[in-house]
C-alpha cells in the first residue's frame, strides 16, 4: 500500500517506520527543513513541502495513496489536509491526528477525515478501562458505521454473573468479541459464563451503549 | 476574524456604513489597528473555537469574513460560521491561489488576494499579455482591460466593435466609468473593458494593434 504521511516530527516517524516494517510505501511530507530527518526513517520517500498546498500535494502523487495520514502538531493543518485528499483526490481513507480534545468536534467527514486518532482521549480511555467497574468505556470509534469498541468490566452485583452467554438478552446491534479474564482471552462462545470482574468487549453501536450498562451493571444504570 | 490591516481596514469601513461589527484576533494588541473612534465589539481569541464565535454573537451576524493571514485559519472559521451557526454571507481571504479555486468549488466564497494582487500589476506591466479579467464559467467568453490604443484614438467604439468583433461593456475615463453608446469616441487614457471569445483573442488583438481598416 502508498501510504503518504502529512508531518515528520516524532508521531509522523514513528507511525512510518512501523508501516515500512509492515511492507508498505511511505512518504513522509514536511514544510520545516528542520523536519527533514531521512537518515532517521531512509527507507522512506521524504518531501520538503506544505501538505495544505495543492502543488506539494501534486507533487506527492496523493492521487496514487490508498492512505493518507495527516499527523501534524497543527489541527488545521491535518483538517485541511484531510480535506484535499478526500475531495480532490478521492483518497480511499484519511487518518487524523487530533492535537487538541476541543478540536476533536471537527474531525469528522465534513472534513473529509475518515479515522480520528486523538491521543488524550485515548490516553484517558486507556485509564478509564484499567480502573473502571460496571461502567461502559469507549475505546475506539469506527468512524464510518457510528460504531464503537467498548469495554464493561462485569461488576460483582451484576444479575448475569454466573449466567452462560447465551442466556444473556443482549441489545441488538451489540456483538460480544471478547471475553479478558485472568491475562487469558475467551472466545464469546454461547456456553461460556460469565465471572465477576471478565473484561467484556463489546462492538457496539453508539445507541446501544446505555443499553449494555443498563443489563450488565441495572443497580449503578437503572433504566431510565 | 483577524484584525490585521485587511481585517481592521473592513471592520471600519463596515463601521462607516452603520453596521454593527465584532472582530476577533488572537492578538488583543491587533485591536490597536482599529483605532480609538472604534465602537465595535473586540473578542479575544480563536476564529474557529465555538465559544469565541458566540462571544462574538456569531449566532445575530448577517455575514462572516474571514481575513486573518492563515489560509487554514480562514477556512475553518469560515466553514464554522457557515455550517455551524447558519451563517449563509460568509467570505474567506486565501493566498494559495489554488486552493483558492477549491474551496470555491466547495462552496466557500474566497478571496484570492495573490492572483488577484499578480494580475492586477501584470496588466500594469504588460497590458497585453495580462490574464483576462474575467472568463464565463465555461471558459469561452472573456472579458478584458486595455488601455485605448493610440490608433483608435479619435475612432468610434462602434468602428471598433466592427473591426475586432469585440464588444466593449464599459470605458473608464477620468477615473469614473462610463456605458459608451456606438457614436462614443475613443479618447487617449481610455481604460476599455471589452467582451470577447476566447478563441478570437489573438484575432481581437491583432485587429486591436493594426487599429481601423483606412488606416491599414
Amino acid at each position: 500500500m502508498r501510504v503518504a504521511i502529512a508531518g515528520a516530527g516524532a508521531v509522523g516517524r514513528s507511525v512510518a517506520q512501523e508501516l515500512l516494517d509492515n511492507g508498505h510505501q511511505i512518504l513522509l511530507i514536511d514544510k520545516d527543513p528542520k523536519a527533514i530527518k531521512s537518515e532517521m526513517v531512509p527507507d522512506a520517500e521524504w518531501l520538503l513541502a506544505d501538505a495544505c498546498e495543492m502543488s506539494s500535494l501534486e507533487e506527492a502523487e496523493l492521487g496514487r495513496c490508498h492512505v493518507v495520514i495527516a499527523a501534524t502538531g497543527d489541527d488545521k493543518a491535518n483538517l485541511v489536509v484531510s480535506l484535499l485528499a478526500k475531495t480532490e483526490y478521492a483518497v480511499p481513507r484519511t487518518v487524523a491526528r487530533v492535537n487538541h480534545p476541543s478540536n476533536e468536534w471537527m474531525f469528522n467527514e465534513a472534513w473529509g477525515v475518515d479515522v480520528l486518532v486523538s491521543t488524550p482521549r485515548l490516553m484517558s480511555a486507556l485509564v478509564e478501562e484499567a480502573v473502571t467497574v460496571g461502567d461502559l468505556v469507549r475505546l475506539f470509534t469506527f468512524r464510518q458505521s457510528n460504531a464503537n469498541l467498548v469495554e464493561l468490566t462485569l461488576p460483582d452485583d451484576s444479575p448475569y454473573v454466573g449466567q452462560r452467554v447465551a442466556e444473556v438478552p443482549w441489545p441488538v446491534d451489540v456483538a460480544l468479541v471478547a471475553i479478558l479474564r485472568d491475562g487469558g482471552i475467551n472466545t464469546p462462545d454461547s456456553d461460556r459464563s460469565l465471572e465477576a470482574g471478565d473484561e467484556l468487549l463489546f462492538v457496539a453501536a453508539e445507541v446501544q451503549e446505555d443499553e449494555i450498562a443498563a443489563l450488565l451493571s441495572p443497580i449503578a444504570h437503572p433504566h431510565r | 476574524m483577524g484584525c490585521g490591516r485587511v481585517g481592521s481596514t473592513l471592520a471600519r469601513s463596515l463601521e462607516r456604513r452603520e453596521h454593527d461589527v465584532a472582530i476577533i484576533d488572537l492578538n488583543p494588541d491587533a485591536f490597536r489597528r482599529l483605532g480609538h473612534s472604534f465602537s465595535g465589539t473586540t473578542v479575544t481569541g480563536l476564529g474557529f473555537d465555538r465559544d469565541v464565535l458566540r462571544r462574538a454573537d456569531i449566532e445575530k451576524a448577517g455575514a462572516f469574513a474571514a481575513v486573518s493571514s492563515g489560509d487554514n485559519s480562514n477556512i475553518i472559521s469560515a466553514r464554522v460560521a457557515r455550517e455551524q451557526f447558519g451563517i449563509a454571507n460568509v467570505v474567506a481571504r486565501i493566498y494559495d491561489p489554488r486552493r483558492a479555486e477549491v474551496y470555491q468549488r466547495l462552496g466557500i466564497p474566497t478571496v484570492a488576494t495573490v492572483t488577484w494582487a499578480a494580475n492586477q500589476i501584470v496588466r500594469r506591466i504588460l497590458p497585453r499579455d495580462a490574464e483576462p479579467l474575467w472568463r464565463d464559467p465555461s471558459g469561452t467568453v472573456r472579458a478584458d482591460q486595455i488601455t485605448a490604443p493610440t490608433r483608435w484614438v479619435g475612432h468610434t467604439v462602434k468602428s471598433m466593435q466592427d473591426r475586432t468583433g469585440a464588444r466593449v461593456a464599459f470605458i473608464t475615463r477620468l477615473g469614473s466609468g462610463m456605458i459608451p453608446l456606438g457614436d462614443t469616441v475613443v479618447q487617449e487614457g481610455d481604460l476599455i473593458n471589452l467582451f470577447l471569445l476566447e478563441d478570437q483573442e489573438e484575432a481581437v488583438t491583432a485587429a486591436l494593434a493594426d487599429g481601423p481598416e483606412e488606416q491599414s
